[in-house]
Order: C-alpha cells, then structure tokens, then sequence
C-alpha cells in the first residue's frame, strides 16, 4: 500500500507532461479534443480515489523531504477535485489552449500537493514556485503584459520568501520542519526569529491574493481565460494557504512572531476583500474579491495557532480550493460586466446555480461550504478570546454576501439581453459542463452536510502537524 | 384566565385522538419538506410558462400539508411539559460541539403554526405573479424553510444558520419584484439584518467561549452559568440583534423601505414571521437564559419598546403615502411585544408568547390589507385616496379589522396579548407601561386619521378607478383576520358544552403554557 501512495502525484505529472507533449507534437486530433477534458477529469477523479484510499498510509518518502500524513490527505484530496470539477465545468471554448489549459492546472495540483506533503523548507518552497508558475503560464496566453507583472511580482514574492526561510534555517539550525517545531520549544521568540518569519509572511501573503497585496494578482487574474483566473485565484493562493499552515504549525511554540502580522493580514483581507467586492461592478472582479475576503479567514484561523484553529482554516481551505478554483470556470468570458451574466439563470441554470453557489459559498453565506469552514474558524477565534478579529471577519461576510447578491440580481432577476447587445457570450451548453456545473452544485452543498467527518479529518491533519 | 396562561394547566384534559401521531422527523419536515420542493420547483422544466400555475400550486399545497401537519402536532402537543417536544438530536460537527437539534416547547410551537398560517396567506397573496415565477415560488419556499428552522432550532449553530439564510431569499425577493425603490429597500434589509446576524454571531461565539468552548447546544449555552458580565455583554448583543429584525427604533431602518416596496406577499412573511424571530430570539436567549442581564437590560428595552410605539404612531400620522403609514404601524405590534419581555414577569412573559401570533397576524394583516389597497385603487398617496369605502367594502372591513388589531379591541387575539401585557408590566415597568400606552392612544389617532381620510371621507373625484379585493386576496386577508379573531374568541379553545372536554383545538394559550413557567421561573414573584 505504502507505494500507492505517489501514485496519485505520479498521475498527475504523467497526463501534464502527456498533454504538453502532445500539444507541442500535434497529436491531438479535432475529434478527440471533445472528449479530452472529460478524460482528464476522470483522470484526476482517479488520482483523488487512489490518494483517499492509500493515502491513509503514513510513511516518508526521497530521505524525509516528503510526508504522507493525514494534513496531506486532507490537502492533496482538496486540491484533486478542485482540478476535477475545474476540468468539468469549465467552458473550453473561451479557453486559449486545451492542451496548455490542461496541463497547468495539474502541474499547479502537483504543486499544492508537493508543498501538502512537504517535510522541509525546500520542498514547502518548490511545491509553491510550481503552482505560481502554471499560472504566470495560463495568464501569457491571453496577456502576456499581466503574466509578466505577475512574474515579477510573484518574483518579489518568491525572493521575500527565499530570504526568509534561509533566516530562518539559519536560525534554528535545521530545515526539517518537525524539528524546527522540537527545537523552538526549546527556544524564546526573538528579533532574530521575528525577522524572517515577517519576510516570510510579506511573501505568502502576495502569493495567496491577501489585501493588499492582492494589486497586481488579481488584475492578473481577470485578464487570464476562466480557468487561468481560477488557478491564480484558487489553486495559487490555496499553495500558498497550504504553505503557510505547515509553517504556522513549525512555528507554534512560539506563536509572537507571527501572530501579530497574521491578524493584521487577516483583518485587511477580509474587510477589504468584503468592501471590495461590494464597490466593483465587474463579476469577476467580484469573484475575486470575495475569493480574498475569505483567505482572509484562513489566515485569521492561523492566528489562534493551536489545533482547533489549524483544523478548521485547513477545512475551510477544502471549500475555498473548489468554489474559487471553479468559480471564474464557471463564470466563462463574461468580459462584458455585469450586463454579461443579464439573465444567465434562465438560459444556462445549471451553470448559474454553480455561480451562484460558488459566489455565496465564497461570501461565507449559510448553508453553503464557506460557512460552515468560516464558522469553524469563528468558533475557534472565540475560543482565544480573538472578539475583535471575528467581529471584523462577520463585517467582512456581511460585505461580502451583500455584494453577492448583486450579481444574483443580475443573473436571476434582470431579463436576459438580445443576443446581439451581449458584448460577450454566455458559456457554450455541453453535456460535460451541465454535468460539472451540477456535480459542483452538489460537492458545495454536501461539504456542509458532511463537515462533521471532513472537519473530523481536518482536525486530524493539523494533529498530524505535532498541534495539540 | 390569566391565571391560566401564566402557567400550565395542573390537570391536562387530552384533546380526542391525542397520542396517536407521533414522527422523529416532524421538525426537520417542516425545513427541508418547502427546501426540497423549491429544488423541484427550480429544476422542473416551464417551457415558455406553461406550468406557472402548477409552480403556485406546489407552493400552496406544500404551506398547506404543512399546517395540516402542523394542526396534528399542535394537538398532539403535550401542554403540561415544561421541556422541549418533537426533539431530533444528531451529531453534526462534533468536532466544534455542533449537534443538529431541534425541538419546540409552547412558544416555539405558537410560531410554527404562525408561520404556517403565514406561508399560506403569503402564497394566496403572492397569486398574481406573473414574471419569473419560478424563481418567485423558490424564494418564496426558501424564506420559509429559513424561518421555520429558525423557530425550532436548539443548537446557537442551527439558529444562526437558519436566521442568517433567511435574509438571502428575502433580499432576492424585494429585489426582484418589488416596486420602484426596491434597489435601496433590498440593500437596507441586507445591510440592517446583516448587522442583526453579526451581533447574532458574536454574542454566540462569546457565549460558546464562556462555557467553554465545547458544544453549541441551547441546553449547554444557555444554562450554563456564566459571569454577569459576560452576560450582559451577550445579551446587548442579542437585543441589537432582535432589534434588527422586530425592528425597534433606531434599528427599524429597512422597515418602511421594504415593507412599502416589496411584492405583497413578501411584505406579509416579512411582517408575520421573519420579524417575530427578533422577538423569539429575546425570548430563548435573553428572558430565558439569562436573568441577571435581563434584568439589567429590561429598562433599555423597555425604552426602546416605548420610543418604537410612539414613533411609529407619530410618524404614521404624519405619512402620506399609505403603504408607509402601513410599514410604521406595522411596528407597533413588535414595539409591544418587546415591552411585555422586558416586564419580567410571569404574566407579562405569557402576554410576549401571546404576542409572537397576535401581532404577527396584526402586522401582517395592516401592510398585507393597505398594499393591496392601494393595488386596487392605482395609488399608495393619501392626497389621492379618499372615500373608499363604498366601493371597496371587503377591504374596508378588513383594513379596519387590522387597525383595530393593532390597537388590541376586545374579542381579538391581541387584546387577550396586550391585556396580559398591561396587567403584568405595570408592577414591574410602570413608567414604560404608560409610555407604551400613551403610544397606542396616539396609534388610536393616526388610524382614526387615515381611516377616515382613505375610508369614509369625500370621495376624490380625480382618483384613478377602483375595484375591490379579488377572491384570493379576499382568501389571504380573511386568513389572517380569522386568526386573530378564532385566538381572540377561543384563547383557551372551544370546548363541548357543559364539561371542558377541549373540542379540536387544546387553546393556544393552553398549548404555549408548555415551557412558559420554566422561561419564567426565574421572575416568580414579580408582577400580579
């Protein structure tokens, strides 16, 4: 069993690089270009089967670099059918490349999966650069000026990051991040300690769209195709939320030098993430903020730095993956505004409910899976004492569904508009996307339902962490 | 009688046929029965409308099945329990102390068949929707679900779940179908019943810390004995948030915007029993929870009772259009009912449950009867309306039925509430009672202003043509009045001639007993 367990990674990166080949070679033949993305989908359907059935084996792998625990269960399913459901739902024709399109949400997922089974800085590190750099890949196709603005910045990011894991290896004396936590406890929080973790926090904060560092990602993500904004929006940032929960949990003996910079991230994402939604008119820009707005709540559950507030940002993390990952597939082209999705729930109900669902799931609206990954965190803050922080997590919700339900207004009351003053069209009607759009319908609605063992095994992955 | 609502009948004398229904899932019918429906509802195929009415029809039946329902529990209600009855208990996310559990005592089950009785009234006067009715009947379902899970829950998780779901519907609702201002009226609904949740949340997530952090259930937040402190700061927050929703003044914002703007049958459901959940909620977690804040805070609450009645009549008088004379009069039944919780007393408690129905059909009935008054007569403004009276006798009936509700007039179901109310205030908020009172008497005027002006003044010449009620909009109000009048006739339920044998109906103010003198326990001794 315990060699099963790469398997579902080694998937994976085999049907990238199969797809990149066989785009660069020309062997995808018009015919089967129909039924590739349903294959592929099924693919990481099988990849997500194999990890929730072998993936309970526990075991190391390549010398310790790599950690197969129930946090990386928790992550690497997550992530699997996020890329799934993104692969079914998505309208392929306002795509840029099948192929490419394909391919670089997997090698994201392998990336968030690398960093989810990560036992040290590197592999924490190399697993984040991967997701980031499927999708500056994603965004060059349609805007390569935004894709460069993101390289640079994610290269800020990244050199932010770089920087501050080497302080902090040099630090502790040790990359290892279970022994970096064994050798903390030992050790008083210092200057010297303070440092590299704030270097570190500056740069998972741009990775992950946080407010306000959120300036040149998410102008990246609404040039990108539907599924390109998905991955900066999602899969990126959940890298990143990924990357930042095992850092937290090897820094918890000494949580002063983080948590002051953590709750002022939190704080901003979510009532900027909130306000921002509200004050912009676009619905993807919409989307995009809300999908902030509630990383925020991830970051804020990090704060309380003990396990209950571990597991329920890693729960709330699961939710977050699916709904902002095929959030913007859902949404298609949508260029034209507001005005684009006019009427949307009567012409294309399936894929509207899916919107709707994952625009209040993001809000945080009951009794979607955002809600109940918020409550989660909420119930945790409470427990710390944290009032202020929660308080100002519900305002950000309440601004958040609010300006949901102005892109429901549009979608569900406003008259459709004639096809020729739509300045974009809505996504095209296939048997795969009406399929997806309901699958996804579904998994939003049930992760609520079945929070108590999704939450269940969330708790076990942070526990899985050393969090008592 | 008074004696009989403060607490429970000593001796229970069963309805005939009581024991024989009993259901696990009772509760969990009434939520997820409308939700599933509303799912069939959206995913039925309606091409080109041809199944409007059928949509109507799902909708009314399922409010109907529902009360049906409903009746049975009502009658099978065990009056003399002090505990909760029907209860589902199921582990939820354990891992938080989240448990799915539900249950109803005698106030809870006074709101169930309110809300019954309310879902049917907002679908009979929801009959003339003609644009995206699907979407309407969905919303519309939905809004109930919301409400009803509000009503029953147990656990602060399921509560805060279901009271915040119920604002999305609402605000789609308003949005979509509401008049011209409706943009601002949905957006206040969010904004004020956004607040409401919030301070819901915190006040929850406090008390769940103070007990420390380990379940979420009522029967452990709200019985566990915490410091007064904390208690007073929980129960500020539970009293913004039933501000929120009664409203009270100064929280009232959304009210006149939503209950002016939004679709009639919205404007009933919104007025009847998403409201009341303001008040219900004071009940279960202020008066019945926490007595040492309660009482701490019954002055403020008193107070702002006391301000909502009295601006609300002045206001009203002052009005001149008439569905926003309706919107602040329909305040006053909640002004009310938020006074008779702050009395803290046995009596005054009974007088709130009481309350909970009768000024829920009240409020529902004024702004239900002067919307479609003014459907009917092309016009809300009180410049153009005048002498309707001859030409709309069904709505001049009812119009005056429900002022005459508001302002508690014998043999209706608020008189019996308000008279509880008055009787077991006046020991224990003298200066409140007569605030309260001082407000009804300008109340008395307002409606005697508008009644005469709409009603039986000189007819307008120049007014648009009129025409009276239609036979559902006749059905819908004639609801709502029945209610208040069967309540206000039969408080304690007919019984056969000669030997107090209950007929059909065990008396609601019998059934609401079960639980009232556990909830009151704490302020024995106060009031008559």
């Amino acid at each position: 069993m315990k060699d099963l367990v790469l398997v579902p990674e080694a998937l994976v990166v085999a049907a990238a690089a199969f797809l990149l080949l066989a785009g660069r070679l020309g062997w995808i033949r018009p015919a089967a270009r129909r039924y590739l993305p349903g294959a592929i989908a099924v693919v990481a359907l099988l990849a997500l089967a194999i990890e929730l059935w072998a993936g309970a084996t526990l075991g190391t792998y390549f010398g310790g670099g790599l950690v197969q625990d129930r946090f990386a269960l928790f992550a690497k399913a997550a992530v699997l059918l996020a890329v799934a459901m993104a692969f079914a739902v998505v309208d392929w024709t306002a795509e840029d490349s099948l192929s490419i399109g394909l391919a670089m949400p997997l090698l994201a997922a392998f990336g968030v999966m690398v960093a989810a089974s990560a036992g040290d800085l590197v592999a924490l590190w190399a697993g984040l650069e991967l997701a980031a750099a499927a999708a500056v890949v994603m965004v060059s196709l349609r805007r390569p000026d935004l894709a460069l603005r993101l390289l640079v910045t994610g290269g800020v990011a990244s050199a932010l990051l770089l920087t501050g894991l080497a302080f902090l290896y040099a630090s502790v004396g040790t990359s290892d991040l279970m022994t970096m936590r064994e050798v903390l406890f030992s050790g008083t929080p210092t200057l010297a300690l303070a440092i590299p973790v704030f270097l570190v926090i500056s740069g998972l904060a741009v990775r992950a769209t946080l407010a306000p560092f959120q300036l040149v990602s998410i102008p990246a993500s609404l040039g990108a195709s539907p599924l390109g904004a998905g991955l900066v929006l999602g899969l990126v940032a959940a890298a990143a939320a990924t990357v930042a929960i095992k850092l937290v949990a090897a820094l918890s003996p000494i949580p002063s030098v983080y948590s002051s910079y953590l709750e002022v991230i939190a704080a901003a994402a979510m009532v900027g993430g909130g306000a921002a939604a509200l004050a912009t008119r676009s619905p993807r820009a919409r989307l995009a903020y809300l999908a902030a707005g509630q990383i925020g709540w991830v970051a804020a559950g990090l704060v309380t730095h003990y396990r209950a507030g571990l597991a329920a940002s890693l729960f709330l993390l699961g939710a977050f993956a699916v709904a902002a990952t095929c959030g913007p597939a859902v949404m298609g082209r949508a260029d034209g505004g507001e005005p684009a999705l006019a009427g949307m729930g009567v012409l294309r109900p399936a894929r509207a409910a899916a919107l709707a669902l994952a625009m209040l799931s993001l809000a945080g609206a009951p009794p979607l899976a955002g809600f109940f990954g918020e409550f989660a965190v909420g119930a945790a803050l409470a427990q710390t004492g944290s009032f202020g922080l929660l308080a100002l997590g519900i305002l950000g919700s309440v601004l958040s569904v609010a300006a949901t339900a102005g892109t429901l207004r549009v979608m569900y009351i406003q008259s459709p508009l004639e096809e020729a003053r739509r300045t974009s069209r809505l996504p095209v009607l296939t048997r795969l996307s009406s399929f997806g759009a309901v699958a996804f319908c579904v998994v939003i609605a049930a992760y609520g339902l079945l929070s108590s063992p999704i939450l269940g095994l969330a708790n076990q992955g942070a526990e899985a962490l050393g969090l008592r | 009688m008074l004696i009989a609502a403060a607490s429970p009948t000593p001796t229970p004398v069963s309805v005939p046929g009581a024991g024989i229904f009993s259901s696990p899932l009772l509760l969990s019918l009434t939520i997820w029965v409308p939700v599933a429906l509303a799912i069939a509802i959206a995913t039925m195929p309606n091409p080109r409308g041809r199944y409007d009415v059928l949509m109507k029809q799902i909708a009314f039946f399922t409010n109907f099945g529902l009360l049906f329902i409903l009746f049975i529990a009502y009658n099978q209600f065990q009056t003399f329990l002090p505990t909760m009855q029907y209860e589902e208990k199921v582990p939820w996310l354990q891992a938080i102390g989240v448990t799915y559990h539900l249950g109803v005592d005698g106030p809870g089950m006074v709101m169930l068949i309110l809300s019954a009785l309310i879902g049917i009234a907002s679908v009979l006067a929801s009959l003339g929707i003609r644009e995206r009715v699907r979407s309407y009947f969905c919303l519309l379902l939905l809004t109930q679900a919301s409400v009803n899970g509000a009503i029953v829950a147990r656990d602060m998780f399921v509560l805060v779940l279901f009271w915040a779901a119920a604002s999305i519907p609402l605000a789609l609702l308003v949005l979509g179908w509401g008049g011209p201002r409706r943009h601002p009226a949905a957006w206040r609904l969010l904004g004020y019943w956004g607040l409401g949740t919030g301070a819901l949340l915190v006040g929850t997530m406090a008390l769940y810390a103070a007990t420390g952090g380990a379940s979420f259930d009522m029967d452990v937040l709200l019985k566990t004995a915490i410091s007064p402190r904390v208690q007073l700061a929980v129960g500020l927050l539970m009293i913004v948030a039933a501000a929120t929703r009664l409203p009270l003044f100064p929280l009232h914002g959304w009210a006149r915007d939503v209950y002016g703007e939004a679709p009639i049958g919205v404007a009933v459901i919104v007025a009847g029993t998403a409201s009341r959940l303001g008040a219900y909620l004071l009940l279960r977690t202020l008066v019945a929870a926490e007595p040492a804040a309660a009482h701490l805070l019954a002055p403020l609450l008193a107070a702002l009772a006391a301000l909502t009645v009295g601006y609300a009549a002045l206001v009203a008088m002052r009005a001149t259009d008439l569905r926003h004379a309706a919107a602040y009069l329909a305040l006053i039944p909640g002004g009310i009912t938020a006074f008779a919780l702050a009395a803290l007393s046995p009596l005054a408690i009974a007088g709130a449950v009481l309350s909970f129905f009768a000024g829920g059909l009240a409020a529902a009935l004024i702004v239900g009867v002067c919307a479609t008054l003014s459907e009917r007569a092309q016009s809300r403004n009180l410049q153009v309306l005048s002498g309707l009276a001859p030409r709309m006798p069904v709505l001049t009936w009812l119009m005056v039925i429900a002022g005459m509700a508001l302002l508690g007039v014998p043999l209706l179901a608020t008189f019996t509430s308000e008279l509880m109310t008055f009787f077991g205030s006046f020991k224990t908020q003298p200066i409140g009672a007569f605030a309260v009172a001082a407000g009804l008497g300008v109340a008395a005027v307002a409606l005697a202003v508008l009644f005469r002006r709409v009603l039986f003044g000189s007819p307008n010449p120049d007014a648009p043509g009129v025409s009276d009620a239609s036979l559902g909009e006749t059905w819908y109000m004639a609801l709502l009045a029945g209610g208040l009048l069967w309540v206000g006739v039969f408080p304690s339920g007919p019984t056969l001639p000669g030997t107090g044998t209950p007929l059909f109906d065990p008396g609601l103010v019998n059934v609401m007993a079960a639980g009232i003198s556990d909830i009151a326990s704490p302020y024995a001794g106060t009031g008559p």
